[in-house]
């Protein structure tokens, strides 16, 4: 088989991906970016608007009300989901009973349907008939407003989105914990280092890139934050929950501007690789190898 | 031998050529016709048995039924077939607010375009009927099917407990059977028992059955626009908010969602329905389960007959058919006496005829279906919404100030209003 055969059968085994590739990603983007300068309402023709939408995204007060109430939704949801996750699979990682049904039972809300466990969890924080005012209402604490009151709705639609989501992320950090050399800890042991040192001069550094990782993945997922808002609240009480993704979903799908949905869409994007990069700043340190 | 096999196979051969090339030619002459209606369990059973008996006598132009695909709406499914060119011939499940805009992108097909449109369409449905789905450019694009007049659907013991006897006709009259039915039944120290329950969501097309119903009751038969202008920054709107404020405020109806459907599960005594719940509490209800239904409450000092939202669902043909002067005779078999007799029995949904109740034809079905008879009573006084391409938008903005104002009372009815019309013009304007 000479040099452009082997080629020839390269690009054939490629071919599938990049039929795919620019079928379903190049094509939608550079249409996408088109849409931004147009105005269109799927069924008409496109009218070419230049910088309107632009303009109008930097005057629209949703747009940023969405914007604000995904990043409280990340401030709560990105800490609690690693904090939790990494305290989990520390556990999981130490030779406890049961850890393999303990490791099965955390993954477990990541495989079942985002929309059934968000429709549980509406009926778990049903303001009259939920179970957790009734708990709270058998100790006689009142009740708690969990989706109707403006200041509590996003927090426990963060709550929730950590409950669905933490099994994934358990799984990296047992990952990453898997791969830290037992030496060091027996070196620190040896230095008489306690647990909590170990943790902390130890474990943590050694896997920072699975945090990181975790934390990009985590902030990607926290601003595609859709069903949650969709299905528990529609975006309320008085938009606090409105999310960026739900906001571009009622301006594409509801009233059909999909000039301006692009538009929104590419902030977001844009918006999302400055916190990215942010985070890599902030966060990422050298491995010790 | 041979010869005599030969002598049988070659005029067998023969035959089945001939009668397969009589056939194929005879497949080459049959219309074929798609139709989506929608994809409830009832109007599929309807729609089959209306296609069935369509294809077993129009041997001809044969339907294909497929119920509308799945989605959170029809309007987008809608939205993408039209921009995908993947309409059906003919679809029956269509909101008027969604026409003006498929008729400016050419989507339909003007049925005043058919020769005996007018005939038709004047001898089953009443002239304001008709004229409410006109066009902006005089043409009319849907066929006015079926409507779900919204009314109060009231728990008969619930009301009778409470010392209610007849149905809260006003507002106040609403509140003070609001004070007796919203109640502890348990006595747990939680409220368990509601007078009524009114979706709480922002979303758009929710308001068509609390706050545009009861606009329409309480201003006799307003829309929210006059002369293409927008025409609801007035008494009615703000009495409407008014009450729904006054609801919520006093706890009268629950907040956020609850499971189940709490009409039959005796947690709420009232809510605003159409005619399609009986159907559902018929096979649901447990025993010595009562119910009726009565006109929406209004403003103290509205006269009768009071008017409501008609939520109706109307037939198109979508201008991709190749055959529309089939499809056009299948939607008259669609919406014929017979077809219409079968609505109402299958679906418990009135379809827009005038004098319904009335009609010897369906005098039979009233009687043994009473329920009914009052939606039937009720069509003639309904209203639709307005011919208007941005009406999503409008909705939107109505229920962004309506949860401000009347779940949370962030905003008195007259701001809440005020607002909403001010949104609403920029929204007709941009």
């Amino acid at each position: 088989m000479n040099k452009y055969e082997n080629n020839r059968v390269g690009y054939l085994m490629g071919l599938p991906y990049i039929i795919f590739f620019l079928l379903f990603v190049a094509y939608p983007l550079i249409f996408s970016f088109i849409l931004v300068f147009h105005k269109w309402d799927i069924i008409g023709p496109m009218n070419f608007v230049g910088f309107v939408n632009f303009s109008h995204l930097l005057h629209d007060s949703l747009f940023w009300k969405s914007l604000g109430n995904t990043l409280i939704f990340l401030a709560i949801h990105i800490p609690l989901q690693i904090i939790i996750a990494l305290v989990i699979a520390n556990i999981l990682n130490q030779k406890i009973v049961a850890r393999g049904f303990f490791r099965a039972a955390f993954f477990l809300p990541v495989v079942i349907s985002g929309v059934v466990v968000t429709m549980i969890w509406q009926q778990l924080y049903s303001q009259e008939t939920g179970l957790f005012n009734m708990l709270l209402s058998k100790i006689s604490l009142p009740k708690i407003p969990w989706l109707i009151s403006t200041k509590l709705a996003m927090p426990s639609i963060a709550i929730m989105a950590t409950w669905k989501n933490v099994g994934l992320y358990i799984v990296l950090f047992l990952a990453g914990l898997q791969n830290v050399p037992v030496s060091l800890y027996e070196a620190a042991d040896l230095d008489g280092a306690t647990g909590v040192q170990k943790f902390l001069h130890i474990t943590i550094p050694m896997i920072n890139p699975t945090i990181i990782m975790v934390l990009i993945l985590s902030t990607l997922g926290g601003f595609s934050l859709f069903i949650e808002p969709y299905v528990m609240t529609g975006g309320g009480p008085m938009n606090s929950t409105l999310s960026c993704v739900l906001y571009i979903y009622k301006q594409a799908f509801y009233f059909n501007h999909m000039g301006y949905a692009a538009t929104l869409g590419f902030a977001v994007a844009f918006i999302i690789m400055i916190v990215v990069i942010i985070q890599r700043r902030l966060f990422e340190t050298e491995i010790y190898t | 031998m041979l010869k005599s096999i030969k002598s049988f196979l070659i005029p067998l051969f023969g035959l089945i050529f001939l009668s397969e090339s009589i056939s194929l030619c005879a497949k080459d002459n049959v219309v074929r016709l798609t139709y989506w209606p929608s994809s409830n369990p009832e109007e599929i059973e309807l729609a089959t048995s209306i296609v069935d008996e369509w294809n077993r006598t129009h041997p001809y132009i044969q339907v294909d039924m497929q119920p509308l695909p799945a989605s959170q709406s029809s309007e987008e499914v809608l939205f993408t077939a039209v921009a995908a060119k993947t309409t059906p011939d003919i679809c029956s499940n269509i909101w008027p607010g969604i026409v003006p805009e498929f008729a400016l992108a050419n989507a339909l097909v003007a049925l005043d375009k058919f020769k005996d449109f007018w005939d038709v369409a004047f001898l089953r449905t009443t002239k304001n009927i008709l004229e409410s789905f006109i066009s902006k450019n005089g043409h009319i694009y849907q066929m006015p099917w079926k409507g779900n007049p919204i009314m109060m659907e009231y728990n008969v013991r619930l009301l009778r407990d409470a010392g209610i006897f007849k149905p809260p006709r006003t507002y106040a009259e609403f509140m003070n059977a609001a004070k007796e039915l919203t109640r502890d039944t348990d006595g747990d120290g939680t409220i368990d028992q509601w007078i009524g329950i009114i979706n709480v969501n922002p979303v758009w097309w929710h308001r068509f059955f609390d706050f545009y119903s009861l606009y329409i009751a309480a201003s006799r038969g307003r829309t929210l626009f006059e002369n293409g202008k927008v025409d609801f920054n007035n008494e009615y709107a703000k009495d409407v908010f008014r009450f729904l404020q006054e609801g919520f405020k006093k706890k009268y109806f629950p907040m956020g969602t609850l499971q189940g459907n709490q009409f039959l599960l005796e947690h709420v005594a009232i809510q605003f329905v159409g005619p399609w719940d009986i159907g559902f509490l018929e096979k649901n209800k447990p025993e010595n389960f009562e119910y009726d239904f009565a006109p929406l409450p209004v403003p103290e000092g509205t006269p009768e007959p009071i008017l409501t939202y008609s939520d109706p669902k109307n037939i198109v043909i979508f201008s991709t058919t190749k055959h529309p002067e089939e499809a056009w005779e299948f939607v008259k078999f669609l919406i014929s006496k017979e077809n219409d007799l079968q609505l109402l029995k299958i679906t418990y949904q009135m379809p827009f005829r005038k004098d319904l109740d009335i009609d010897p034809a369906f005098k039979k079905y009233f009687k043994e279906n009473p329920k009914t008879l009052k939606f039937a009573k009720q069509i003639s006084y309904t209203r639709g919404t307005d011919n208007i391409p941005q009406l999503k938008e409008i909705f939107d903005a109505i229920a962004q100030a309506f949860e401000y104002c009347c779940v949370y009372g962030q905003q008195t009815p007259e701001d809440a209003i005020k607002n909403a019309t001010e949104i609403c013009k920029q929204i007709i304007e941009r």
